[in-house]
């Protein structure tokens, strides 16, 4: 019995871990203990692609050449108090002709978050500066590639005209539900958006006009989001009102007035290897001024994107994404006709197979290597192809990227 | 053989066995006044999402993670929060990245998690052996 006993211990001492501190760990524990250190956090990211493709550009010169695209981050949030918390991100992006040869930094979001109450149920507070906005599944964080589905987000995330889902300098409401049968969370951004150069050429086709595309009267971005087992089915709606008008010396354009109204529809599947994500958008659009034709249509896009982890660090993705200027004119024909030609009818839509393989070397540091089979040319930056009569309707992007997040 | 030899052999076994099936514990610093519900998943998994930051008497949960890709980690996430590693990190990249929240802090082994939680009043971790220290409470020993 007495063997039994002492056999016991031993095999439990061996199991057991009694934790001793050392006089270094109680010196370094002294200034960890500083509240601030406590409540004050930095986080950041960066990524380095490399971009190939035939037909047309990509991020800078790509076409039978080799472009980059670099994103950097960093961010700091401190927490104040239960009820008061601040927030801030730097970004830096180098992609081609739109942020130039030394590329550009911007404040991403700053913002004060106060919340007025907060329980095991209910989350509901104000935030007041630049804030991020909700729209779709990823946007919110589009620039840290981690959290990127593939390398190029999808088409209804308006990479070419960013500037008009990135960010809102105002205010967010938001309130969140967290219940038995899911959690709910819905946020409201008002305020003003910023110009954006890619969408003042796009509306009026003209990629050497001079000005800018200023919010007119009040904006809003709104997400409702729901969400099961944490993130493992996820259901969103998003909407925004946007209005712009062209302030700037082409007489041509005065007075234009740009209202945007987008919608998307987004639903995910995050299974243990599998993945489905699908998003539908729809975006009706008013162009008019005292000078120019008016245009009145409907924008259309969706995806559908599968993902699977061949191993837990080692995920292929496909997806089919398409979007169409015109939902009533889908291929373009309608447009191209009345144009007399003029304007190609593969300006007018895009249909994007892609291919991604993604390995997480470590927690901190990615992998990715992305293949693009793309007809059409309705969202290529016209920065990065200006020679309009030298855009092709079948192409091909090749890209790798490397990323690093802490 | 030895009836005493063959009845620690048995028990010796019964430990290997135990020690498997309670593989993942949930720890905590003894705090006098730290009361948590635990009563079910969600409210360990409003924790560990960094959903749920205070306890109810108004200190800062600090939480301690190993790294996503550490084998007690994903243990740990599957059997006592019921989800997948990669939707933590999911939450914790949309708290971090927006600014709307901040992430749990990763320590290296699970010694150090003991050590961590040992040290810091007001917090919460894992570990997967078993832990006999008067500053560490083991939470749920179901």
């Amino acid at each position: 019995m007495l063997k039994l006993i002492i056999g016991l211990m031993l095999l439990a001492s061996s199991h057991v871990y009694a934790a001793e501190l050392s006089w270094q760990d109680k010196l370094s524990w002294q200034n960890i203990q500083k509240n601030w250190q406590d409540d004050v956090q930095f986080h950041g990211f960066l990524s380095q692609g490399l971009i190939s493709s035939s037909g047309n550009n990509v991020y800078g010169h790509s076409k039978n050449s080799v472009s980059a695209l670099t994103e950097v981050g960093l961010n700091a949030s401190y927490q104040y108090s239960s009820q008061i918390s601040f927030a801030i991100q730097g970004l830096y992006r180098r992609a081609g002709s739109t942020t130039g040869k030394n590329g550009i930094g911007v404040l991403d979001y700053a913002f004060m978050d106060y919340r007025f109450f907060n329980d095991n149920q209910w989350q509901v507070g104000i935030r007041g500066g630049r804030i991020k906005n909700p729209w779709g599944l990823y946007n919110e964080t589009r620039d840290v590639s981690f959290t990127r589905p593939t390398m190029f987000m999808p088409l209804p995330y308006y990479e070419r005209s960013r500037g008009l889902v990135l960010a809102m300098n105002g205010g967010q409401v938001y309130v969140n539900q967290f219940t038995s049968w899911g959690d709910l969370y819905f946020k409201f951004n008002l305020g003003v958006t910023e110009s954006d150069q890619e969408l003042l050429i796009a509306v009026t086709s003209n990629p050497a006009i001079s000005g800018k595309l200023n919010t007119s009267g009040v904006n809003f971005l709104t997400q409702l989001r729901y969400e099961i087992l944490e993130g493992q089915y996820v259901f969103a709606v998003s909407y925004a009102q946007m209005d712009f008008e062209y302030k700037g010396l082409s007489p041509i354009y005065n007075n234009l007035q740009v209202p945007i109204r987008p919608l998307m529809l987004s639903m995910q599947y995050n299974g243990e290897r599998f993945s489905l994500a699908a998003e539908y958008n729809l975006q009706w659009n008013h162009f008019y001024g005292a000078l120019v034709p008016e245009i009145k249509n409907v924008s259309e896009g969706w995806y559908i994107q599968g993902g699977y982890k061949i191993l837990d660090n080692l995920e292929a993705t496909i997806r089919y994404d398409q979007t169409a200027r015109d939902k009533d004119d889908p291929l373009g024909k309608k447009i191209s006709a009345l144009s007399g030609g003029l304007m190609p009818a593969y300006y007018l839509f895009t249909h994007d197979t892609t291919i991604s393989l993604r390995w997480d070397v470590t927690p901190e540091w990615m992998l990715r290597a992305e293949y693009h089979r793309v007809h059409g040319a309705s969202n290529i930056s016209m920065i990065d192809n200006p020679d309009i009569g030298d855009i092709a309707e079948h192409w091909n992007i090749y890209a790798l990227q490397v990323a690093f997040r802490f | 053989m030895d009836k005493t030899v063959k009845l620690s052999l048995y028990f010796y076994g019964l430990f290997l066995f135990s020690s498997s099936v309670f593989a993942i514990e949930i720890i905590t610093h003894n705090d006098s006044g730290l009361s948590l519900n635990f009563k079910n998943e969600e409210n360990i998994r409003a924790i560990f999402s960094m959903r749920q930051r205070y306890w109810s008497n108004s200190e800062k949960i600090k939480v301690f993670v190993l790294a996503d890709n550490h084998v007690v980690h994903k243990a740990f996430a599957k059997e006592k929060l019921a989800i997948f590693p990669h939707q933590l990190r999911r939450s914790w990249n949309r708290m971090t990245y927006t600014g709307t929240g901040q992430s749990p802090k990763t320590v290296n082994s699970v010694i150090e998690m003991i050590q961590k939680v040992k040290q810091t009043p007001y917090s919460i971790g894992y570990v997967d052996t078993l832990v006999s220290d008067d500053d560490i409470k083991v939470m749920g020993a179901r």
